[in-house]
């Protein structure tokens, strides 16, 4: 069966700093594929190369198994795009902007929008201009679901919807993965993707860093522990502790990973005065700093 | 019947559609009801035959100057003055904004996520402007009409049609420099001022043409030359003159494409 995304060696240069190189990758039918990376990283860039909006330097692209320059008209016809920064007509309704929308699908009236719009309690008669930055996402949501696309293209979807959408939104996608359909999901949030997404791909300045499955990944997940002493702790006080990796000293702070029980970490820190002491789940920029321990100590 | 490109675009520019055409309606009535005090009057021609020749250029339509006949009349004021500036300026606004505006204000990805070939895009932004274009000239040509009967000028109204048509195609081949331009670069601003600064350099070419030998023959690169030097106003439509303001929307129209659909869309 051919993949829904196959993406080998596809690099795009642009700009001094911006851009995606040497990514490949390969998205199967059914899954949740998160996409995840800080700011900047390029997500947004390989999204816009999938939808033809910009083209490779090199490297090869192809959705449904089809060519997404040669082809992308049918390529944009499967798929259904949410951006991350999101732009609509100010003076429209959502229902003007959704039947616009469903009109250039080839579609008659809002296709599945009427029903999405009701789901997400979506007005739809007053002007765009009008309406907050939650209903805004809103619009964007339903205009890329109103089709019932074969692959969902998503850019950042979460951004400005209460918890109460959000929950709205999560449902939507597990029905549309159980109906066999593919979501292409790009988030700078660990914790949303590890929700989320069965496998995810980790993209940092523009390269894949690693590929994985979310179960893989919530294995090496920890917790970020981050003491504040009175006099700075010897250099190798955390050194041979189980599951404890020190990630970072800034003075007398130190900066800890932590897997698995905490009781070994709290005996060793009750040795010293400590000032301060927070600790929380680790996110994305906590990941990294990880992943460059490993890659540092593997070089050595 | 469900909605394209073109017939979105058009809902959008209605608005600002009524304005441009309230604008005619204000100036049209305003030079039918000075008309009758200027007719026949021959102190003011004397005046204006006296101006320098540099200036005579630039009001005069296709050389004729008799500001007290009709066809004088509505040629340095109307078809050599306010006609091309508000026709220009609608037509590089429209231009302008159909590609690099939607860039601008973002909407432009999202429309071309959606199955539109991006050439299609821009051929019914295209179209869109023709027909904004085409309208207004429909509204100027009627008015037209009625005051030069109501106000005794005294143009057939074949020859109103025939001169509105070459405005028509002088501002299509402009706006459709700017839509090119926009769609080229995404940039709306510098959409309009080329074209508009283009558009003053080939009035002006075309202007001073009589005054230098050098000039004269360069003359002929000017738009602005085969919009009025046959003075349609008095000897009706040139098929020549029509076919190369044609011809020059053509070539004009068939760049914006090739350009617009190589190179990558931008975020605001």
């Amino acid at each position: 069966m051919t993949a829904m995304i196959w993406a080998e060696g596809l690099t795009k240069f642009y700009g001094e700093s911006r851009g995606v190189t040497e990514l490949s990758f390969e998205v199967e039918a059914g899954e949740v594929f998160g996409f995840l990376g800080p700011n900047g990283a390029g997500k947004t860039t390989t999204i816009r190369l999938m939808l033809d909006l910009i083209r490779p330097s090199s490297g090869k692209l192809e959705l449904f198994g089809l060519d997404v320059r040669k082809q992308s008209v049918a390529v944009r016809s499967r798929a259904g795009y949410l951006p991350g920064d999101l732009h609509l007509y100010e003076r429209l309704t959502p229902r003007e902007y959704l039947r616009y929308v469903a009109a250039l699908r080839g579609l008659d009236g809002l296709g599945e929008g009427e029903a999405l719009a009701e789901r997400f309690e979506l007005e739809l008669e007053r002007p765009i201009r009008a309406l907050s930055k939650g209903n805004r996402q809103k619009v964007g949501l339903v205009q890329a679901f109103l089709h019932q696309p074969d692959l969902l293209l998503l850019d950042e979807p979460t951004s400005g919807l209460d918890p109460l959408v959000q929950k709205t939104f999560n449902e939507l996608l597990r029905e549309v993965v159980a109906e066999g359909r593919t979501v292409f999901l790009s988030s700078h949030i660990l914790s949303e993707v590890q929700r989320l997404a069965d496998r995810v791909a980790i993209i940092r300045e523009g390269s894949l860093e690693l590929v994985e499955a979310v179960d893989v990944l919530r294995a090496r997940a920890f917790v970020r522990v981050e003491a504040t002493f009175s006099t700075p702790p010897p250099q190798e006080a955390f050194a041979n502790l189980p599951g404890v990796r020190e990630l970072e000293r800034r003075g007398p702070v130190v900066v800890l990973a932590l897997e698995g029980a905490a009781d070994p970490l709290i005996k060793t820190l009750a040795r010293y005065e400590v000032l301060a002491l927070d600790s929380h789940e680790a996110d994305l920029e906590d990941f990294f700093l990880t992943l460059y321990r490993e890659g540092s100590a593997s070089a050595s | 019947m469900r909605a394209s490109v073109l017939t979105r675009t058009l809902r959008d520019k209605w608005r600002s559609f009524r304005w441009w055409c309230i604008g005619i309606l204000a100036f049209v009535a305003l030079y039918g009801a000075v008309f009758p005090s200027l007719h026949g009057n021959k102190s003011l021609d004397n005046l204006i035959k006296s101006y320098p020749e540099a200036l005579k250029g630039f009001i005069g339509f296709g050389g004729n100057l008799d500001i007290g006949s009709g066809a004088g009349y509505l040629g340095t004021e109307v078809f050599s003055f306010w006609g091309p500036i508000v026709f220009l300026a609608a037509a590089i606004a429209v231009g302008a904004d159909a590609i690099a505006g939607e860039e601008e204000r973002g909407t432009l990805d999202l429309l071309l996520s959606l199955p539109v070939w991006r050439v299609r895009c821009l051929l019914e932004k295209l179209a869109a402007l023709v027909c904004e274009v085409v309208a207004l000239g429909i509204v100027l040509w009627v008015l037209l009409v009625i005051v030069s009967a109501a106000a005794g000028m005294g143009v057939s109204a074949a020859n109103l049609a025939a001169t509105t048509i070459a405005l028509i195609l002088l501002a299509l081949m402009f706006g459709s420099l700017a839509l090119a331009i926009g769609a080229a670069t995404g940039r709306r601003a510098l959409a309009i001022g080329l074209s508009a600064t283009l558009a003053v350099a080939a009035d002006v070419l075309n202007a001073l043409a009589p005054l230098a030998s050098w000039l004269n023959s360069a003359k002929f690169v000017s738009p602005f030359y085969y919009y009025s030097h046959d003075d349609p106003l008095q000897h009706g439509l040139d098929g020549s003159d029509l076919l190369v303001l044609l011809a020059l929307v053509l070539v004009v129209a068939c760049l914006a494409p090739i350009v617009f659909a190589r190179r990558d869309l931008s975020t605001p």
